[in-house]
């Protein structure tokens, strides 16, 4: 090829017009559809909104999910800013905060419904705020944990020269926080935000229609959409359904989570250039497009004396000093205040939960308890059989890098679909072949959790070092040996941490899994789940709280006494020497 | 000696390529014929970047060559050779496994007592036997490097293959294991005594060889076969050793650094019948820091290339590259294996932080390499050249080049000079412009 030719090509870089009529068009439509959302929130109180099942129907009612989702996930991320720090500049709190928030994340979404939705729609009587609220609440409870967890560790991981840096150029802590600490802990925070959204989708079809007692709770959205369809066996609807969950979730990672992926992988702190950042076109162009630089540039403007870095502190400024302590002092009759607040709170909560389980007698917490041995057999074969598959498959996945770019994406969607919404489908299957619930159950709360399992497993066997892979083959490591010896300690770091995962999802997931309803009918299986799900709808709460509270302490037990350890000891033994 | 020994390991034409048909594909070894035979102790030696470790796990059957064959006693070789054992650089011990467990790795199959005679044996030969039960993550480097050492011997191997095993130890250490394993091939009653290694270090090739295939560079191939007939054990002080050492550097010396009249010679090309297109020199992969960094070591003395490479423990090949880019910027001369700097060099070496960059740059503009980079982005509309048109153009003008490590290259001295800026966010290079401040109102 002659370099006169290449020279004259033409520039293909400058987006065309279309483009930027797209760009326009996509701002207006997010604008509408603002307008919509406060709209229905507006509304005068509904508990039971109609469905209505044709497919015009749907964008609407994706749009209503979607700004759920949204707004659990802004509350999420601050809480996430807010409780990290939080725990990690104040140590006395810190022992608090964090066994805290290990037991809030074992307690299951349905654990916070009652009080919740009860208490909100008491708040706000004539309007639908309050049980929207109630229902973007339950998703920030699916969405949170795992984000704040996270951000802690990434805040313990910033490492000392950085600090001692903002501390020698005087940094006030939002510069401290936007310079250092935010981009530390950017990657981390993103690939925890992705899976929090997946989280907050799974229990859709429970936070968007659901029933307390003899009252019947339903907001407008896919999930509702959904559970309407199946209770009426519809399956044009059902199809629709879920093909618009697909869709949804499809825009959202390539419009929102794809172009962060890439944006924060500049926050990488080894040294750049070592791989190709492989930026889709449209993002490209995105970048170019003059509607939207016009509008960074904007922003940016405008966020400019925010960022600005002081130089550093003054020799002497006695006078600053003063008016710190001053403040100083207010902040600490503030701090103060919240702390007692929320100790307040807590005693509150406390004596309301123990007078709940005053009214649960002896037979009821041995019924709870027999209930709680089955689902604890559901979940470790749903965690076994998971295992068993997804390893080989996550080995095999990681060790060939070509294939896993090319599964990477259809398995990111098919894990982030909600399984829930497509229960019935595969009760209809399991009840076809003579089955019945309660050992159908088992695929059910495998669909949700497994995939967890295979993604640690792939990520973990592609870290193999390339020499030790070579190594094994030269050793002629063949067979179950091979497994033993070689891929099973390799990937053990992995597997343990997705079983931790997938077993704290599986006790969440009993509760869709043991108690489904199709039509008119109701399949139960026997389980802590479905006794959770049957308190629910029997608005029961004492039974509830008691069955919940067992639920929480099961998973942290476990997390304490087996997952804790075998995860000290995978580190220990099965990590690479570097 | 009566029998003429056996032929293990025949490569034929072998050639090897790094995403074969992809358009970012790279030659990285071009037509290699070798055999090893029994008691044979080859050492490829060459500088980083010339195949050495591809050749060694293409002979292991590690690697399958694009094109060529590879036999192992006759046979054609598919998948992991029959009677290799592979020592590596980075010891490749399994960290779950004991040193015990690690070294029984590759004889799992056998009876008990045969494993327990074996490992009492092999523990004793590189020293490890107290260590029996504790895990790599306990041992230092050498320590480590003994276990890999152990568990390939343990297989009584027909062939030992080590690619670099002394690179990831500290010079002290490197020495002890190096002295241990020259022992090992002095005993006569020990039966390792086939063995290919890989290695940059000279005197390391002249200590084992019994033949030394000094390879070079872009391609990869095989430059000359020494043979070293020396009796082991040897003495690096000896004077046929150090015949065989300053024979190796004059071959390293002419592949690696031609006089000074060679590497800038212009490669023409027909082009089209009557036009004849220049193509241009590329530049070896180094940081402009480098190159200031040799010439402040130079000062007024002069010295040689492996002198330099001793001095700074660094590897020749490392060390030839920064010569050759300072003296295609005419900022040394290198008569023979002599370098010493030139009136241009020492001028640079005296100038302010500001002066030099100057200089470098009018340096640079004399570079075809320079003047087509200049070129692409003066007919960009809006002068920004996108990354990939400017790897797609390298990869034209210099198809034996690797595209990404010169863009590197192009790109640091190039942002060094003051010449080009670039892009990260939006993936393009522009000429430089100071940003001068707004004029006062």
């Amino acid at each position: 090829m002659s370099m006169t030719a290449t020279l004259s090509r033409p520039e293909r870089e400058r987006p065309a017009i279309w483009f930027e009529a797209l760009v326009v068009l996509g701002v207006a439509a997010l604008l509408l559809g603002g307008v919509e959302v406060v709209a229905q929130w507006r509304q005068p109180l509904h508990q039971t909104v109609e469905i209505d099942l044709s497919a015009r129907a749907l964008p609407v009612y994706a749009l209503f999910s979607l700004a759920r989702g949204w707004i659990a996930y802004f509350f999420s991320l601050l809480f996430t800013l807010v409780v990290a720090s939080w725990a990690f500049y104040d140590v006395r709190a810190r022992r608090y905060i964090l066994p805290a928030l290990d037991v809030l994340q074992s307690v299951p979404v349905l654990g916070f419904l009652p009080g919740l939705v009860l208490a909100l729609v008491a708040l706000f009587p004539h309007s639908n705020t309050g049980l929207e609220l109630s229902c973007v609440i339950m998703i920030f409870t699916g969405q949170v944990w795992n984000m704040a967890f996270s951000y802690y560790d990434s805040l313990c991981g910033v490492p000392g020269d950085y600090r001692m840096l903002g501390r020698l150029y005087g940094f006030k802590w939002w510069h401290r926080f936007l310079k250092i600490e935010l981009p530390f802990g950017a990657q981390g925070l993103l690939y925890n935000s992705m899976v929090s959204m997946a989280g907050g989708w799974f229990f859709l079809s429970i936070t968007e229609a659901f029933k307390l007692g003899d009252q019947d709770f339903r907001v407008p959205g896919i999930g509702s959409y959904m559970s309407v369809a199946i209770e009426r066996g519809d399956v044009r609807a059902q199809l629709l359904g879920v093909l618009a969950m697909g869709v949804v979730i499809l825009v959202v990672d390539r419009l929102v989570w794809w172009p962060l992926v890439v944006w924060s992988r500049k926050f990488k702190m080894d040294d750049f250039g070592s791989g190709r950042i492989d930026q889709p076109g449209w993002q490209r162009w995105l970048a170019r497009s003059r509607a939207m630089q016009a509008a960074t540039h904007r922003i940016g403007l405008w966020l400019a004396p925010l960022a600005a870095v002081p130089g550093p502190p003054p020799a002497s400024v006695p006078v600053a000093a003063t008016a710190a302590e001053s403040s100083g002092r207010t902040a600490r009759g503030i701090y103060y205040l919240v702390l007692a607040g929320l100790v307040g709170s807590m005693v509150w909560g406390a004596v309301e939960l123990a007078s709940l389980l005053m009214r649960v007698n002896l037979a009821d917490w041995l019924d709870i308890l027999s209930n709680t041995g089955l689902s604890f057999l559901r979940v470790l074969a749903a965690v076994g059989l998971g295992t068993l598959w997804t390893v080989p498959l996550g080995v095999w996945i990681g060790l060939n890098p070509k294939l896993s770019s090319r599964l990477q994406p259809f398995i990111q969607f098919v894990a982030s679909f909600p399984a829930p919404m497509i229960y019935p489908w595969i009760l209809l299957l399991v009840l076809k072949t003579g089955g019945s619930l309660q050992w159908g159950s088992v695929p059910l709360i495998m669909m949700g959790t497994q995939w967890y399992i295979l993604f640690n497993v792939a990520a973990a066997a592609s870290a193999i070092p390339n020499d030790i892979v070579s190594c094994a083959e030269v050793l002629r490591l063949s067979g179950w040996r091979r497994w033993r010896k070689f891929l099973l300690p390799a990937v053990f770091p992995g597997l343990v941490t997705g079983w931790i995962t997938a077993a704290g999802g599986a006790w969440n997931a009993t509760i869709v899994s043991e108690y489904v309803q199709i039509g008119d009918k109701l399949y139960q299986a026997t389980g802590l789940g479905a006794y959770i799900s049957r308190a629910t709808n029997d608005g029961n709460f004492p039974r509830l709280a008691a069955a919940v509270l067992v639920m929480a302490l099961v998973v942290v037990g476990i997390n304490r006494s087996l997952w804790k350890r075998l995860q000290v000891f995978a580190n220990e033994r099965c990590r690479f020497l570097t | 000696m009566p029998e003429s020994p056996i032929t293990l390991i025949e490569l034929r034409s072998v050639c090897h390529e790094y995403a074969a048909g992809s358009p970012e594909n790279e030659l990285v070894l071009s037509d290699v014929n070798l055999t090893v035979a029994e008691r044979d102790v080859v050492v490829l030696l060459g500088p980083s970047g010339c195949g050495k470790s591809t050749l060694v796990r293409i002979m292991a059957g590690l690697i399958q060559p694009t094109r060529g064959e590879v036999m192992y006693r006759g046979i054609p070789l598919h998948g992991v050779s029959p009677g290799v054992a592979m020592v590596f650089q980075n010891f490749a011990l399994f960290p779950w496994l004991t040193v015990r467990q690690n070294v029984l790795l590759p004889v799992g199959r056998l009876p008990a007592e045969e494993q327990e005679a074996r490992l009492g044996k092999v523990l004793a030969t590189v020293g490890l036997g107290a260590y029996e039960q504790a895990y790599p993550r306990e041992l230092s480097g050498g320590m480590k490097q003994r276990v890999g050492i152990a568990r390939a011997l343990i297989a009584e191997p027909e062939v030992l293959c080590m690619d670099e095993p002394f690179s990831a130890l500290d010079v002290l250490t490197a020495e002890t294991l190096r002295n241990e394993i020259g022992r090992l091939l002095a005993s006569p009653e020990h039966p390792l005594r086939t063995m290919v290694m890989v290695t940059h270090n000279i005197v390391e090739a002249v200590y084992f060889a019994t033949r030394i295939v000094v390879m070079a560079a872009q391609p990869g191939r095989v430059d000359v076969v020494v043979p070293v007939d020396l009796p082991y054990p040897r003495d690096p002080d000896a004077p046929g050793f150090r015949a065989i050492v300053e024979k190796l550097h004059a071959i390293l010396t002419r592949t690696n650094l031609p006089d000074a009249g060679e590497v800038t010679k212009v490669v023409t090309t027909e082009a089209g019948g009557t036009r004849r297109r220049i193509a241009p020199v590329s530049l070896p992969y180094v940081t402009p820091g480098e190159v200031l960094g040799l010439l402040s070591l130079l000062g007024d003395a002069e010295y040689d290339v492996f002198e330099i490479a001793e001095r700074l423990g660094k590897e020749f090949g490392a060390i030839i590259r920064v010569v050759k880019a300072s003296e295609l910027l005419g900022f040394i001369e290198t008569p023979g294996q002599e370098v010493r700097l030139t009136a241009l060099g020492r001028e640079l070496v005296a100038a302010s932080t500001e002066a030099q960059r100057e200089i470098i740059r009018g340096r640079l503009m004399q570079l075809k390499i320079f003047e087509l980079l200049v070129r692409l982005i003066r007919v960009q509309p809006e002068h920004c050249l996108p990354d990939e048109e400017l790897l797609r153009e390298l990869h034209t003008a210099l198809p034996h080049e690797k595209p990404r490590p010169l863009f590197r290259t192009l790109l640091s001295w190039g942002r060094y000079a003051g010449l080009i800026s670039h892009d990260q966010r939006r993936h393009v290079i522009k000429l430089y412009q100071h940003e001068d401040p707004p004029p006062p109102a």
